[in-house]
């Protein structure tokens, strides 16, 4: 199985140079380095997000509230600083805990009633998005220009340039390597895919499935909330809507990048390429002349038929297990 | 005989669940009526009941999709592509008949694509329409060159309006199909197939129900109440958006939870998600009459779709328990009076 794991990455990596090459034969300017670069402010806070809804996914569960706690840490964000006159950073700081609050509330549900992870996540995403739009009532900001006017400093996080890169790039980077690291290289993320394959087989193991399940969500609202403040530095602005339509940008990733929706199966690097893919394929048609509001369709195929593609292996293996299944049939069955 | 007395075992349960959801509502009625007693006026209820309909008649679909273990999001785009183009068939002179085969078209064709990607594509119902949610969505808008459509028709929008004994005639439509529907689902013998399915693939595979085909087909009904639900809009509200009933899947399956449908199949009636659908919507028109500003309305679905689904695993958790250990009991005294014997 872990065979199977680099393969789709290279059909990924393939993938995203063909992309490269095709774009930039339609329009030059594609392959202006700047150009690529710049273009990882549009999709870092999906990509971040993507790589630790990979972690939920991979033991069993699902996360949609992603992108309603990205408008809750922003308006969190632009109410301490603006309107409580906290220091931006440490404002910054408290809307990133409180992601992981979200994702706490989550997960401590998920894991300990263990009600189905969508249906809490369904109201986590209608309860941060509506606590979003409260805090934004209360405090009498506007709804629609949002809360603005933030210092230089902040605005520099998402915008700024280190060496010509520019920091959303480095923020992938960085995020790639923590969440590559805990998954594929501590017992941790041995503990998460073991989860996800046979949360009763961890049980008897001594692993405590519940924890790990709950902390994947709090990583995953930890994650959303770094998005949330990235996102913030990045328009300038906090709204309660942003990242409201996440959801299916995060998902796509995720699943496009190999991880099984079922879990137990996936891997963060595919994520990775498949964030870029999506978001290259995003500024490819926008270059090429294709309108905004159409982009959409595409990505919407891309999912769909990356997954039937998947889909081909599992539906291999699903008929050698059922031609298995009949080979033992009439002993075992009557025993 | 065993099975006669687990058969009736199983609905008290699903009465049971339906009961504790009727109550609720009857509660939120009765808390807001104190508060402020217009809220029980008939013509709130009058309002209360036209402002559903649209989540009722979704919230039926979804049970049958949710039933057989799937999920469906696609729903919200279908409503909109449906209702712009019998909008635009409207618009420009063509008959309501025309516009109603037009929109049930447009609804079988996406629960045939959605069917056929989740069984025959093996592709997971939630990533297939979530998909589809895109895809119908840009259609939609490439249909209509992202315009607004305006201008229907008075004739069409009357439909909406019209009333027989003081009762709204959409919603006593829509209430005989779902006490119709509730009856197939719970007594016939192909309504029950849809929670057989979703209660134990395997076992319905083995007694020989053509899963795929009532898969497909609960996607095609779902679709198909989107593309109704998508008419009514138009008729309702008498101009059809880009962006008309984005987000109202995850509307319509809260409620459809809140009803005590099941996510992970197999539990739930369309009487339950029908009442679902009628607390979601009716918790908007609640808070106004409770002079609570609008934008607490999302906080405020959301923590009680938490708090109840929760709560309402709890106990049933419990209850199985003790059923299990009584069970367990008495094979135990069978057992030994055997051994006795």
């Amino acid at each position: 199985m872990l065979k199977k794991i680099p393969k789709w990455n290279l059909v990924l990596l393939a993938t995203l140079i063909a992309e490269i090459v095709i774009f930039g034969l339609i329009n030059p300017r594609f392959w202006n380095i700047n150009i690529l670069l710049n273009s990882f402010n549009d999709f870092v806070g999906i990509a971040i997000i993507a790589f630790f809804v990979t972690f939920v996914i991979i033991t069993g569960g699902i996360d949609i509230s992603g992108g309603s706690i990205i408008g809750l840490t922003s308006v969190v964000t632009g109410l301490l600083a603006q309107v409580v006159g906290m220091n931006i950073w440490s404002a910054a700081l408290i809307a990133v805990l409180v992601g992981g609050l979200c994702g706490l509330l989550n997960g401590l549900l998920i894991a300990y009633t263990k009600v189905q992870a969508m249906v809490i996540t369904l109201g986590g995403m209608l309860l941060y998005s509506g606590i979003a739009l409260v805090l934004v009532g209360i405090s009498g900001a506007s709804t629609y220009e949002g809360i603005s006017g933030f210092s230089e400093g902040f605005i520099n996080l998402a915008n700024g340039k280190l060496f010509g890169i520019p920091h959303s790039v480095l923020v992938f980077v960085v995020m790639l390597l923590i969440a590559y690291i805990l998954l594929h290289r501590t017992r941790y993320g041995r503990y998460i895919y073991l989860t996800g394959i046979n949360q009763n087989a961890g049980e008897y193991s001594g692993i405590d499935t519940r924890k790990i399940m709950a902390s994947t969500y709090v990583l995953s609202g930890l994650s959303a909330g770094i998005a949330g403040v990235i996102l913030t530095s990045y328009l300038g602005s906090s709204r309660a809507d942003f990242g409201a339509e996440y959801l299916m940008p995060i998902l796509t990733a995720v699943v496009l990048g190999g991880t099984l929706i079922t879990g137990g199966k996936g891997g963060v690097i595919g994520t990775a390429l498949a964030s870029i893919i999506v978001g290259f394929l995003k500024l490819g048609l926008q270059m090429g002349g294709v309108q905004t509001q159409y982009i959409g369709l595409a990505t919407g195929f891309l999912l769909i038929i990356s997954v039937a593609l998947m889909g081909g292996q599992e539906v291999k293996a699903s008929i050698k297990r059922l031609l298995t299944i009949k080979k033992d049939r009439g002993g075992s069955l009557n025993a | 005989m065993k099975e006669v007395k687990n058969m009736s075992k199983l609905t008290t349960i699903t009465k049971y669940r339906e009961f504790r959801t009727i109550l609720f509502l009857v509660i939120l009625f009765l808390i807001v009526g104190l508060v402020n007693s217009d809220f029980l006026s008939s013509g709130n209820l009058y309002n209360a009941t036209k402002n559903s309909l649209l989540y009722i008649v979704m919230a039926i679909g979804m049970t049958f999709v949710l039933l057989t273990g799937e999920i469906d999001i696609s729903i919200g785009s279908v409503l909109g592509l449906s209702a712009a183009v019998s909008g635009v068939i409207l618009r420009d002179g063509g008959s309501i008949f025309l516009a109603v085969i037009a929109a049930i078209g447009i609804g079988v064709v996406v629960g045939l694509i959605n069917g056929f990607g989740v069984t025959k594509l093996k592709i997971s119902s939630f990533i297939m329409t979530l998909g589809m949610l895109e895809i119908v969505r840009v259609t939609q808008v490439i249909f209509t060159n992202g315009q607004w459509v305006e201008n229907l028709p008075s004739s069409f929008k009357h439909i909406s309006q019209m009333s027989v004994l003081g009762i709204n005639l959409l919603a006593l439509i829509v209430l005989v199909i779902m006490i119709f529907v509730h009856l197939f689902l719970l007594n016939s013998k192909k309504g029950r197939y849809f929670a057989a399915i979703g209660d134990n693939v395997d076992g319905a595979v083995l007694v020989g129900i053509p899963v795929a085909r009532f898969k497909i087909m609960a996607f095609v009904i779902n679709s198909v109440c989107a593309s109704i639900a998508g008419l009514i809009f138009a008729s309702q509200v008498g101009f059809i958006s880009t962006t008309a009933g984005s987000g109202i899947e995850m509307t319509v399956i809260a409620a459809a939870v809140l009803g005590g449908v099941s996510l992970s199949g197999g539990i739930g009636s369309i009487l339950g998600a029908s009442i679902g659908a009628i607390i979601m919507s009716s918790i908007n028109s609640a808070l106004v009459f409770l002079k609570v500003p609008a934008f607490w309305n999302s906080a405020i679905s959301g923590s009680l779709l938490i708090i109840i689904v929760v709560v309402d695993t709890l106990i049933s958790r419990r209850n199985s328990k003790r059923t299990k250990k009584e069970r367990l009991n008495a094979r135990i005294l069978n057992y030994q009076e055997e051994v006795r014997s």
